[in-house]
């Protein structure tokens, strides 16, 4: 599992050129200026940018949970299955969300009704897109509730969200988003508000999961460790574009965006030496109600160049499957910032 | 990938350090302008808002501009609805009418070329007719309808005796409005024959002028002229069953309810700030204890709580009822903001800002005062706008059923008692007062609404 | 070095109701020597929080005595104390949405420390805030804003200057990262140490990232459902965790190097945390300890140095033999 995308086979998730928008009272926010990307059957795409980059957004509105006003998509597609999900949701007579395409949060606590208990709110899934009857649904979802290590599903099916620990609430939540053995599973910000332990549990059971089942994972984090992981392809996000998309090992090894490199410059790992310290980003990330023209990461880029400002860059293939948005992968540019891995490069 | 765009070598220098632009886009906005910017947008709330000022500037400035005394009446103009002035005509004071004789030479059963033999007016209305032969006198009614053809000829305000008299003097109880006489021819054995004859006369108002004097609606007698037109008292709103301007009167009525309104709401409010404060911040047994005083209060029957407030502490002859009236919601409503208060006391003590300025060694009074309720004061703000109406509307259904503020103090609640009775033949009695309360309470609450809006999501600032 | 804080024995406990009583803080005890930091991790439910604010007095002890600079600090503080220690021990909190008060602002929320020790004038206040401002990376412009225009990571620097605007010797920091964003911590991270080494501060860094306490802190320190289990120096604690449960939180800790991820030996972890409610006797581990033995469950262990290891290293574990009895 190292490298290149398998382009042969077609993508179950292809989005493209997403734009997103926002009306608020300061004026039009462009939450997702230009996003495309997509997600293999049994591999896992992580979107990874820090908060206010578009991550969440540019798949919330893909399933249409952005209400929409104030929130507009203007301009993009996603095609599941070939058919694009942005227009048309309901395909086959069948909504895809909860069927082809399961969604799993960040609380778990505010994504269960409180007053239904654990094992119909599995079951209703199932009624609703496969038709089952209650029993056999109540039935089944105890089945999928065994799936996600839960002990005892049997009695935890017949619980309140109450009686669940946060952890457990994630697996319920999990079991609910898998019932109907979707092709794709979105998972955002997944464990970001449990325990690294806790934490540890559901991202291991998500790639049990995952290998059962055949489904794409999309996962939207911001934790590079989190991505390291758990993903076969990254993308990363800044101010509402992907500003690097490749394979795991490009990502990490042969960074090609400044951005890129400066996340992994201000995380610590067992290899940061305490002597060399920390190298945080400066600054902070552009204001999107009026978006710069030329690069988003232009006023923080220690590598940016006069053209960098005014001009905004276009996506560079660095290797089969990596490509960068930015300058420095122009023929002409020169051979700053050794640390960026370039087209050629080893 | 092929490169369209051809860049020179300069454009591939690196970039100059002053691209660093961290300004605050947006202008700095405090919590309470921010409120405010929110307020105005929401037009609703800008419109009750308007309209509390209205009702405010009506009270306070209301009276001064429309002088005219509430509890004056004004007998010729009972229950007068809303319009324009109405005008008297100067005559001379009446004097006796010798009336018309006329030998008949008509035969038939009825009268005929019944006229007025002068214009009429409210202080005498003067018949002439042609008498018939076979009359031995005739009978006249009068009826405020017009009897048509089915005889309903309305009151029988004299009879006249012999075939020859040609006339009839009325001066009872004269308005000015339009009346039907009918007269009627009797037989030798006074029965009335079935036909009669019928008109319509309009009624002006008159007087001489030492009545007009005696009335008030001049000062000189002396120098009012025969034919002269006087105006009598405007009542743009009308009047009441007694007389009483209306517009004065709403009024006055405004400043009792409004005053009731607001000032026993700030009154609890302020106490249970207070009393909430201390139980949320101290906690413990005295929390405990305070809270179930507070419960007790709360479990008092209202409306039996006053009634027997206003029976013990009385209302003596000549006193209005808005103090007992007034002190009576205050104890009974405190209870309320109290747990509020309480309950966002026991939330902010747990914030971090609170612990932070402990340990920076800040005591309790200022933790209180220059923390907590600085930060309570939003939701205290929208109780008290939601506390208004509650309270106009209690004094209004109270005095309503008697049980407020003593006549003739006017209140709103106390005018629509009063205009009850006269509900179906002069519903502006009912109607203005209703009116003034439902708006009163709607604009109050709409613009809590508004407020409760425009403060509640700046509580916490993620942009 | 000195120990400018010692902690002995320190414990919080909450009643909630008749009969039942948290156990938040059992009996931890440790001690900080002067300009060391100390990182205390441990997952939700450890006391860690509890832990510190017990320290500084916020919460008061039910057992236990911490000392400051040899100082017996109060049990139980009343305004006074608060006041007279405000010099010398300070915390900057967790949450910064929550820790300034929306209503003031900025200016006013740095000055608060100085406005109220009772020897203070007003334009020297303004000139200390303006300078605060800059030390820690904000504007002076951003005195007269409000928290709510501020980002999270200005905010906490706001926080950051708040704490120290009163020069204190130590300084708790309870999660100062956790709410910002990733490369808004490695700013105040670094704006954190470089404090730290300006004015010689000492800090209890309390955080659940283990990589950041690793890299941050000279010692860490495991806290599980309100007691230590491990204590030394922070590398070699991440890299040779004794305690099952440091093996159990290293293990689960992603690092950002994907080859090492794929390579890495799932450690099996199991269950959740216990309730800390009336914790009995044993080990609170015992549970979910894939090493579990009888004795675990009777008596509860204390925190020692192992047979053959350093005595800067300390774990409360059955699975070792004691070096020797237990320090104080």
């Amino acid at each position: 599992m190292t490298g290149s995308p398998v382009l042969d086979a077609p993508a179950v998730l292809d989005v493209a050129d997403l734009h997103v928008e926002f009306d608020t009272y300061g004026g039009v926010v462009q939450a997702v200026r230009g996003a495309s990307f997509s997600v293999h059957a049994g591999k896992t795409l992580a979107i990874v940018g820090e908060s206010g980059c578009g991550k969440s957004v540019s798949v919330q509105s893909i399933m249409g949970l952005i209400p929409m006003p104030p929130g507009r998509i203007t301009r993009g597609t996603a095609l599941l299955d070939g058919v694009d999900i942005i227009r048309q949701k309901i395909v086959n007579g069948q909504d895809v969300r909860g069927n082809r395409v399961g969604m799993i949060f960040q609380d778990p606590m505010s994504a269960l009704n409180p007053t239904m208990r654990v094992g119909d709110q599995i079951a209703e899934t199932l009624q609703v897109h496969r038709g089952y009857s209650k029993r056999k649904a109540f039935d089944r979802a105890v089945e999928v509730l065994t799936l996600t290590n839960i002990p005892e599903a049997e009695k935890r099916a017949r619980q309140y969200p109450f009686a669940f620990s946060g952890g457990m609430l994630q697996r319920a939540m999990i079991a609910i988003a898998i019932a109907c053995e979707p092709a794709v599973l979105i998972a955002d910000e997944p464990t970001t508000a449990l325990d690294v332990t806790i934490q540890a549990q559901i991202l291991d059971l998500l790639k049990a999961l995952q290998a059962r089942n055949g489904m794409a994972i999309v996962l939207i984090t911001h934790d590079l460790g989190v991505v390291a992981r758990m993903a076969d392809e990254v993308a990363v996000m800044y101010a509402g574009e992907i500003v690097e998309k490749g394979s795991v090992d490009d990502v990490f090894y042969r960074a090609a965006h400044p951005y890129t490199l400066g996340l992994k410059a201000a995380m610590p790992s067992s290899t940061t030496s305490k002597s060399e310290g920390l190298r945080p980003i400066e600054g902070t990330p552009p204001d999107l109600f009026a978006p710069p023209t030329g690069c988003g990461y232009f006023a923080r880029c220690p590598h940016a160049m006069r053209l960098c400002g005014p001009s905004h860059p276009f996506r560079f293939d660095v290797d089969p499957g990596h490509e960068a948005l930015c300058w420095l992968h122009h023929p002409d540019a020169p051979a700053t910032a050794p640390e960026l891995h370039r087209r050629g490069q080893a | 990938m092929s490169v369209v765009e051809r860049f020179a070598p300069a454009d591939f220098e690196p970039a100059l350090i002053e691209r660093r632009v961290q300004a605050l886009s947006r202008p700095s906005l405090s919590y309470w302008q921010d409120a405010v910017r929110r307020l105005r947008g929401n037009w609703r709330a800008t419109a009750s808002l308007g309209v509390v000022i209205g009702l405010v500037a009506f009270a306070l400035a209301g009276p001064w501009l429309w002088r005219v005394d509430p509890s004056v009446q004004d007998l010729d103009q009972l229950s007068l609805g809303p319009a324009l002035p109405s005008t008297a005509r100067i005559v001379e004071p009446s004097v006796p009418w010798a009336g018309v004789t006329t030998e008949p030479t008509q035969s038939g059963v009825a009268v005929t070329n019944l006229r007025l033999a002068a214009p009429a007016t409210t202080q005498t209305v003067r018949l002439v007719w042609e008498p018939v032969i076979d009359a031995a006198g005739y009978a006249i009614y009068r009826n405020i309808y017009d009897p048509g053809s089915e005889r309903t000829l309305g009151l029988p305000i004299g009879d006249v005796l012999g075939a020859n008299r040609a006339s009839y003097e009325d001066q009872l109880d004269l308005d000015p409005r339009r009346y039907w006489y009918s007269v009627v021819a009797v037989d030798a054995n006074l029965a009335e024959q079935t036909e009669y004859t019928t008109l319509a006369v309009d009624a002006v108002r008159a007087v001489s002028p030492e009545e007009a004097v005696a009335r008030g609606w001049a000062q000189n007698a002396a120098a009012l002229g025969v034919g002269d037109t006087i105006t009598l008292p405007f009542h743009p709103l009308g009047t009441d069953y007694l007389g009483r301007d209306m517009l004065a009167r709403l009024m006055y009525g405004a400043r009792v309810s409004l005053f009731i309104g607001v000032v026993a709401p700030v009154l609890f409010v302020l106490i249970g700030i207070v009393y909430g404060s201390i139980a949320g911040f101290v906690g413990g047994r005295l929390d405990q204890m305070l809270m179930r005083f507070a419960e007790f209060v709360i479990a008092l029957p209202f409306l039996l709580f006053m009634i027997l407030f206003k029976i013990a502490f009385g209302i003596g002859p000549g006193e209005s009822g808005v103090i007992p009236m007034l002190v009576a919601l205050v104890i009974l409503g405190w209870p309320a903001t109290a747990r509020l208060v309480r309950g966002q006391i026991l939330q902010i003590r747990q914030e971090g800002y609170v612990s932070a300025s402990q340990l920076l060694g800040a005591r309790t009074g200022y933790l209180i005062f220059r923390h907590m309720i600085p930060n309570t004061l939003g939701v205290i703000l929208v109780t008290l706008t939601f506390a208004v109406p509650s309270a106009i509307f209690t004094e209004a259904f109270l005095s309503f059923i008697g049980m407020g503020v003593a006549p003739p103090t006017p209140s709103w609640g106390s005018m629509a008692n009063e205009g009850v009775r006269t509900m179906l033949s002069h519903p502006h009695e009912l109607i203005f007062p209703a009116v003034f309360i439902s708006v009163a309470v709607l604009a109050f609450n709409l613009l809590g609404d508004g407020l409760r809006d425009a403060l509640d999501v700046r509580m916490r600032g993620r942009e | 070095m000195t120990a400018l804080l010692d902690a002995r024995g320190v414990t919080k406990h909450f009643r909630i109701a008749r009969g039942q009583t948290v156990h938040a803080v059992d009996d931890v005890s440790l001690t900080i020597a002067e300009r060391e930091i100390v990182g205390l991790v441990g997952e939700s439910g450890s006391g860690k929080s509890t832990f510190g604010k017990t320290l500084v007095g916020l919460h008061a002890k039910t057992a236990g005595e911490v000392y400051l600079e040899g100082e017996r600090l109060p049990d139980r503080y009343k305004p006074a104390d608060f006041q007279r220690h405000a010099r010398r021990m300070q915390m900057i909190f967790q949450d910064p949405y929550s820790s300034l008060n929306p209503r003031m602002t900025v200016g006013e929320i740095i000055g608060e420390g100085v406005r109220l020790q009772p020897d203070s004038n007003r334009v020297a206040i303004r000139e200390q805030v303006d300078g605060w401002l800059e030390r820690v990376g904000l504007e002076r412009g951003h005195a007269a804003r409000y928290p709510h225009e501020l980002s999270g990571g200005q905010r906490q620097r706001v926080g950051i200057a708040r704490a120290l605007i009163l020069k204190p010797k130590f300084v708790v920091c309870d999660e100062p990262i956790s709410a910002l964003d990733v490369s808004v911590q490695a700013q105040i991270v670094r704006l954190l140490g470089e404090l730290k080494a300006s004015m010689g501060l000492t800090m209890l860094f309390i955080a659940h990232d283990l990589s950041m306490v690793r890299y941050l802190s000279d010692r860490m320190a495991v806290m599980y459902l309100g007691s230590l289990v491990e204590i030394g120096p922070s590398e070699e604690v991440y890299a040779t965790p004794l305690h099952p449960y440091t093996q159990m939180l290293v293990a689960s800790n992603p690092e950002p190097d994907p080859r090492s991820e794929r390579e890495r030996a799932t450690v099996p972890i199991t269950g959740e945390i216990a309730s800390p409610i009336n914790v009995g006797v044993g080990c609170r581990f015992a549970s979910r300890c894939p090493h579990v033995m009888d004795v675990c469950r009777s008596v509860t262990p204390e925190l020692r140095t192992p047979v053959n290891a350093e005595p800067t290293r300390r774990v409360a574990c059955h699975l070792y033999e004691a070096q020797d009895p237990p320090s104080a």
